[in-house]
């Protein structure tokens, strides 16, 4: 008797589990977006967008390639419509797997410049961070600084610092410099730089803001949101930090700064592409924009739009003008660039 | 003559044993065929540049962390079964709790804490003492592993000197043996296999970690199998390096059954405690205050700072949403642990008895899991389900004609059978290890009584090891809970645990914002380990066996 019970329970806890969604059909008002980023603040969106439009929206939130293969491995049968990804690079892999249907929407060019979009339209760029210089004002002369690639003279040795070479905000730099001055030249960049480093790469952005305020490097390679984000940590400690280094936006009177966008796609297999592209349209919107964007202290790309007083406080800059999607073409030479010249 | 024989072996248990066995194997042969297949043009690259590094690495790692967390799970073991002194009882089940803090929560936290804006950095400017520490390397991932995961070896030895050696050592003190002697000849030869199995899991979960590689860059096989995936967009080469992270840990196990030894001891005297010896001297601060300070190092250091940082931000991150988090990761857990503690327990039974060269090799896989990234599980459990919707469509169509296609997928049960695929091992060596401590007499008395085995499952083993069943499920529960990749990517949408909601914090780095979900983790694994070790003691009584 009782054994029967026992497996009676194990079998019918995994028939609930199986079979609690059987009923469900996808007739109810809803897209399901795979995202990478998912702020609090974003919530609030999403929110505003349901009252709009009466379309809910249900989010799985992960890592960009982990978001990638199970779009992949779905294939026509997949929940998702949507599919936002932090960096262009990483969008274009998801394009060249077939993964993205291409949109046609004046709502979206008219908002979103074009090189922060991509050239067939599979996706459309909605948020910007520049790669800049953060440099200890007490150390370094503004003077000092000009660009990406003199940071290899020889007056910076043991004065730089970043993150890892598998960092993606770096692999999409090396990207953009292979794109802007040729393999060669910036295999030869990314060799001048290891050779400066001040410590072997680790840690995230913060910690090279730390270690440039500590006094172990002078400049930083990072991008500009998480000055934001520490100006505004909960740690009174970080906020010193942030408040004590300087902004530097590098090649100004040359190739420009290097942008990365988050960006957002429909997916090939959508089963709601129109409420997807409603969605996205809504994002690229001037009332979302702002919001969007400060949550993490991002430049919004709708030219509208004002941008956050703490990034205004910065300056304009120029950014490079190269289209995005070249980042994801050249992202696999600049990780191989990396592994040869032992950027670790 | 030979059917009977085939019926004879085939039962409930080893049908169902056998049909688990496949449904983890099955998932986890995508992985190892990849290794066929020829190289690309990727997989030429890591091999050139990268490969000798992971390999080295890998190697330095685990073998340190092994070393000295045998060496302080032995120690620390050894001191609080043999030595009566202040505070050993509290010392004696607090010492386990390093376990509930998550090893890459553990890394965020003594990152920060040596960080130029770290509580500890702070404390020693303010002294005009400057440190250069560098946590964020080998040595300081060695560190955080062996902290945290020193307890499987504490827990297992300290069981085995308590429960088994008290009359051995004592008698060989009767006899005459020196200390040296007796340490060697008596202590180590009878925990050797606790000492072995508690080192292969530590050992295991490191191999496992990609958290505090991935954040300190230290460029082990974890490390390199999500380097190939993500950086160098290559999914098949990170399958190709987690095949070749499996070759390893069948070595690492099979290394395992080799040191852990062939003897066996049981005892048929009841369970008479050690008698322990009153600490004298200079011994009396030094012993406990070593033990201590590890207490400090793993666990109240790492909580206070949490603490903290908790009071900084939990206006901001505690809600009623976190209220849904706490119960989906505490009902998600408990329904994880019941199926691998059933499954567990019929596998360990179908493997007691005789052992044919089938049913050991198929246990040798089902464990594999344990050691293979989660995020490696994760796409081979994917691809596996989706395989299973597709095959049973016709059958949800009789259901509801407008079914959706992915079914299954899009339920927790994938999320279920990965953490069964991934903990399985977890569970079933400590139901073997209760089941090798009652030996079989029992049973085989029950069997030739004429009672099924079934019956004897309910009546007999069950009773028997109660508490190692109950052990086994506090453990299983503790890594669920605690368990990342796993769950990020194969579960339903809209569906967050606690555990998934510390990863989208540290993401950001925003990591004072972590401290509340991580805390809640804590709190619910302190409990359990609480529970586990104020379990109500039965009277157990030895028997003889000799093998």
């Amino acid at each position: 008797m009782r054994k029967s019970l026992i497996f009676l329970l194990v079998f019918s806890v995994m028939l609930v589990l199986a079979g609690c969604q059987l009923g469900t059909s996808s007739s109810d008002r809803s897209i399901t977006v795979y995202s990478e980023r998912h702020y609090d603040t974003d919530q609030y969106l999403f929110d505003l967008f349901e009252q709009e439009t009466g379309i809910e929206v249900r989010v799985i939130d992960g890592n960009a390639d982990q978001l990638i293969n199970r779009l992949d491995n779905e294939g026509e049968d997949t929940e998702a419509d949507v599919l936002i990804i932090a960096d262009a690079g990483r969008l274009h892999r998801a394009k060249s797997m077939d993964l993205l249907q291409p949109v046609h929407s004046d709502v979206l060019f008219n908002n979103i410049p074009a090189n922060y979009r991509d050239e067939d339209n599979m996706w459309f760029g909605l948020t910007k961070r520049a790669r800049v210089l953060v440099y200890h004002p007490d150390r370094v002369d503004p003077s000092e600084l000009s660009t990406y690639e003199a940071l290899t003279e020889p007056q910076f040795k043991g004065r730089v610092v970043t993150r890892t070479s598998t960092n993606i905000y770096n692999q999409s730099l090396m990207a953009s410099l292979i794109e802007i001055m040729g393999e060669t030249e910036a295999k030869a960049f990314a060799a001048g730089l290891t050779a400066n480093f001040a410590r072997t790469p680790a840690g995230n952005d913060r910690d090279q803001a730390k270690y440039v305020v500590e006094g172990g490097a002078d400049i930083a390679i990072m991008n500009t949101y998480y000055i934001g984000r520490m100006m505004n940590s909960s740690d009174r400690f970080e906020q010193e930090v942030a408040n004590t280094v300087k902004v530097f936006f590098p090649n100004q009177n040359t190739s420009g700064t290097h942008v990365n966008v988050s960006a957002a796609g429909v997916t090939k297999h959508a089963n709601h592409s129109e409420d997807a592209i409603k969605f996205i349209e809504f994002l690229s919107s001037e009332t979302a924009q702002s919001k969007f964007a400060s949550a993490n202290y991002e430049y919004p790309v709708h030219v509208n739009v004002e941008i956050d007083d703490l990034l205004a406080s910065w300056g304009d800059f120029t950014a490079q003008s190269i289209p995005l999607s070249v980042l994801g073409e050249h992202s696999y030479r600049a990780a191989v660039i990396m592994d040869e010249v032992g950027w670790e | 003559m030979r059917w009977r024989r085939l019926k004879h072996h085939v039962n409930l248990f080893s049908l169902i044993s056998v049909i688990t066995g496949l449904l983890i194997v099955v998932p986890m042969l995508n992985i190892l065929f990849e290794i066929m297949n020829p190289g690309n043009e990727t997989w030429l690259h890591i091999r050139e540049h990268l490969l000798m590094g992971y390999v080295i690495n890998t190697l330095i790692l685990i073998g340190l962390v092994a070393v000295f967390s045998a060496l302080i799970g032995f120690l620390s073991a050894y001191v609080v079964t043999r030595f009566e002194f202040k505070g050993r009882a509290l010392l004696s089940w607090m010492l386990i709790l390093p376990l509930a803090i998550p090893s890459y929560i553990a890394a965020y936290v003594y990152a920060d804490m040596l960080s130029y804006t770290g509580t500890f950095s702070r404390a020693l400017r303010s002294l005009h003492v400057s440190h250069d520490f560098n946590i964020m390397s080998m040595s300081g991932a060695v560190f955080i592993f062996v902290m945290t995961l020193y307890p499987y070896v504490y827990m297992m030895v300290r069981s085995a000197l308590s429960k088994q050696s008290a009359a051995f050592i004592e008698n060989a003190r009767l006899l005459g043996a020196g200390k040296f002697r007796q340490f060697f000849q008596v202590v180590l030869p009878l925990v050797r296999p606790a000492l072995v199995a508690g080192t292969l899991l530590v050992v295991l979960e490191t191999l496992n970690d990609y958290g505090v590689v991935a954040y300190f860059n230290v460029r082990v096989f974890s490390f390199a199998i999500f380097d190939a995936w993500e950086r160098l967009g290559d999914v098949g080469a990170a399958i190709r390096l987690s095949a070749v992270l499996m070759v390893i840990v069948f070595v690492v196990i099979f290394l395992e059954r080799f040191l852990r030894g062939r003897r066996r001891y049981h005892l048929h005297v009841k369970g008479r405690p050690i008698q322990r010896k009153t600490l004298k001297g200079i011994n009396r601060f030094i012993l406990p205050g070593a033990l201590w300070l590890m207490m400090l190092l793993g666990f109240f250091i790492p909580l206070f700072q949490l603490l903290y940082y908790a009071r900084l931000t939990y206006r901001t991150v505690l809600n009623i949403s976190f209220v849904y988090l706490t119960i989906n990761t505490l009902s998600l857990a408990i329904t994880a642990t019941l199926i691998i503690i059933a499954l567990a327990t019929i596998l360990a039974n179908f493997n007691r008895g005789n052992q044919t060269a089938f049913k050991k090799s198929l246990l040798k896989i089902t464990n594999l899991g344990y050691a293979i990234p989660g995020a490696v599980i994760a796409i081979a459990v994917l691809v596996f389900f989706i395989d299973i919707d597709h095959r049973l469509y016709p059958l949800y169509r009789l259901f509801n004609e407008n079914t959706a296609r992915l079914v299954l997928t899009s339920t927790l049960s994938m999320l279920v059978f990965a953490y069964v695929l991934r903990f399985m091992a977890i569970g079933y060596n400590a139901i073997e290890a209760a089941y090798d401590k009652v030996g079989e007499k029992f049973t085989e008395a029950s069997y030739s009584l004429g009672h099924s085995k079934l019956s004897t499952l309910f009546r007999i083993d069950v009773p028997l090891i109660k508490g190692g069943l109950i052990s086994a499920a506090i453990i299983v529960f503790i890594d669920v809970i605690k368990e990342l990749p796993l769950t990020l990517i194969l579960r339903p949408t809209n569906y967050d645990t606690l555990a998934t909601q510390v990863f989208r914090y540290a993401r950001e780095e925003m990591l004072q914002e972590t401290a509340v979900p991580s805390l809640m983790i804590i709190l619910i694994a302190t409990l359990l380990i609480y529970g586990l070790t104020h379990q109500k003691k039965k009277d157990v009584r030895f028997h003889v066996r000799r093998d």
